[in-house]
């Protein structure tokens, strides 16, 4: 066996790409035709962003340097977006294939956990920069709202945001019990924390809200997503600090997942 | 070489013995059933056999290697099937879009189309899995398990919660897989299906094997006491039974004996002596289930005979 062991080594790049691109491939097909998944995601974001662009998008907040709420939104659902993607839906669809028995069928199957773990995240990614895109186009085109300047700082927060919060949501899949409680939990979570964090109703400086706020990666993903778009005078497009507490949450879950990551269902 | 060789087995959670010091062997191309209860420990064996669990001790051996070593498990389950309990099939796919994502995993997978004509699915390939009923996502759920050639197929409980339509199609399937050379380890607490499939089984209770064997001869069922029926004309024979009835209830007899041969031959004797007209004349051995019962001590109000 020590000869086919060799041959699978020296070949095992290519194949495990060529495995990734086949799973990816039919994650993104799951992602999709589960419509009312691919509607929470992709079309509650955009949704968010079109009304509130409409209603309130107009108005100026006072303590932002009278910056218009619109250049306010598309940054917040942005990462609104990423984190609807990355930690809701994720969490949400691992806990359902957990306790349906799908993930231990893969873990009994050939596919390598790497290949899945890979895959899983490349398809993540693939639906946070679609809704990343949409958001910045119906910005640019339906509101005005410039593209970030600096694409760069960008790409870096997206690159944070989405490894961070993906880490959250396989940390919080591990203690939800069941399906049927996932979508809540994992929903009342993120609804409290973007609300804690003023995603609709900006957060005035240095109030109570705010500095509780701050324990959270919520809050500093919103003002690390609004850093590279430039609109508040001397404020650096690179928001170190903001993505340092957002990695630092991502390690923690990196933590609790790989602690208490489960493949099997949990009544058994 | 046998495809399964295991020896003292044993695995406890949080101080109870889910498997306790079981050993058995199933021989390569054979249909071997595991019988019992839930919570007797045939899932937790079919999962150390599987790889999915660790063993706290004993010697494994599935298809010449150790399940439990992590750089064979790779090699494994490139060459095994699963079929879990639970019907772990992706609803928003078609059954064809299911099966090729699945074949993607394996080195030499079947056709798609011959996976779908073996499990009877050929109607239902386009559709999607959460149209199927329970039977047709079984069914898919055990083309996901031969998809890949196995020459060892895991069926844990592959027919619990089906309708007797549905598991005759999937004992069907079950014997066509096995006619191709495949082993299959299946786990159970159906009588009728294991009598029906498996060529040797072991009754496992509270992580213990209790009785091991071909199903027609488990727990000496093959030998011992027989009953014996039958009904008496209506108003009572011209003259007294030459053996004494175990039970009697209006016209209807039954006795219980070792020796069937020489009672039969008595109480046939008898009526063509006197001319009675016996009815209904039936001898039953004792059914896997009461064995099976006997064997694991369940307690039954009213003994079903399936399958007499």
């Amino acid at each position: 066996m020590s000869a086919s062991t060799t041959t699978s080594r020296r070949s095992l790049v290519p194949h495990d790409v060529r495995l990734i691109a086949h799973q990816v491939r039919y994650e993104q097909l799951a992602f999709w035709l589960n419509r009312v998944g691919a509607i929470f995601t992709v079309v509650f974001s955009v949704l968010f962003l079109v009304m509130l662009g409409a209603s309130a998008g107009q108005a100026h907040i006072s303590f932002l340097h009278h910056l218009k709420l619109i250049k306010y939104y598309v940054p917040g659902f942005v990462a609104y977006g990423i984190m609807s993607a990355c930690f809701t839906t994720l969490a949400i669809n691992l806990v359902v294939r957990r306790e349906t028995g799908q993930l231990k069928r893969l873990r009994l199957s050939p596919l390598p956990s790497r290949v899945l773990v890979v895959a899983i995240f490349v398809s993540t990614t693939i639906v946070s920069l679609v809704q990343v895109a949409l958001l910045l186009l119906i910005g640019r085109f339906g509101y005005a709202v410039n593209f970030p300047v600096s694409w760069l700082a960008f790409a870096l927060v997206l690159l944070v945001g989405i490894v961070s919060f993906s880490a959250m949501g396989v940390a919080i899949s591990t203690v939800i019990p069941n399906q049927e409680t996932a979508g809540p939990v994992t929903s009342i979570v993120f609804f409290v924390l973007l609300f804690l964090a003023g995603l609709w109703f900006p957060l005035s400086p240095h109030s109570g809200l705010e500095k509780f706020s701050n324990y959270f990666p919520v809050l500093h993903f919103i003002k690390a997503v609004n850093a590279p778009f430039e609109f508040q005078p001397g404020v650096s497009p690179w928001a170190w600090h903001d993505l340092l507490i957002i990695a630092l949450w991502g390690v923690v879950a990196v933590i609790v997942a790989v602690r208490k990551f489960k493949w099997a269902p949990r009544r058994s | 070489m046998s495809a399964i060789s295991v020896t003292n087995l044993r695995k406890s959670y949080k101080k109870i013995d889910a498997v306790d010091d079981v050993s058995f062997d199933v021989e390569r191309g054979e249909v071997f059933a595991l019988l019992g209860p839930n919570g007797a420990g045939k899932t937790t064996c079919i999962e150390i056999l599987e790889g999915f669990l660790r063993r706290d001790s004993g010697q494994v051996q599935v298809l010449g290697v150790d399940p439990g070593l992590r750089q064979q498990q790779q090699w494994l389950r490139a060459r095994i099937g699963v079929v879990l309990q639970e019907l772990a099939v992706e609803s928003f796919f078609t059954v064809r879009q299911v099966l090729e994502r699945n074949a993607g995993f394996y080195p030499a997978p079947r056709p798609i189309d011959e996976v779908i004509e073996l499990v009877g699915l050929r109607e239902k390939a386009d559709a999607k899995v959460k149209k199927l009923s329970g039977g047709q996502q079984r069914r898919l759920d055990i083309g996901l398990g031969i998809i890949g050639r196995p020459e060892l197929l895991f069926l844990d409980e592959p027919t619990t919660g089906l309708d007797p339509g549905a598991r005759r199609t999937t004992w069907e399937l079950i014997r066509t897989l096995s006619a191709e050379g495949t082993t299959v380890l299946l786990s159970s607490h159906y009588m009728d299906e294991v009598e029906a499939l498996a060529k040797r089984v072991a009754v496992l209770r509270r992580g213990r094997v209790v009785a091991a064997g071909p199903p027609a001869s488990l727990g000496g069922r093959d030998r011992g006491q027989v009953t014996i029926r039958f009904t008496l004309p209506a108003g009572g024979p011209s003259s007294d039974l030459p053996v004494a009835p175990t039970r009697r209830e209006g016209t209807s007899v039954e006795i219980d004996t070792n020796d069937e041969v020489v009672v039969l031959n008595e109480i046939t004797g008898w009526a063509l002596e006197h001319k009675v007209i016996v009815t209904g004349l039936d001898v039953t051995r004792k059914t896997l289930e009461d064995v099976y019962l006997a064997l694991t001590h369940e307690e039954i109000d009213e003994p079903t005979r399936a399958n007499a």
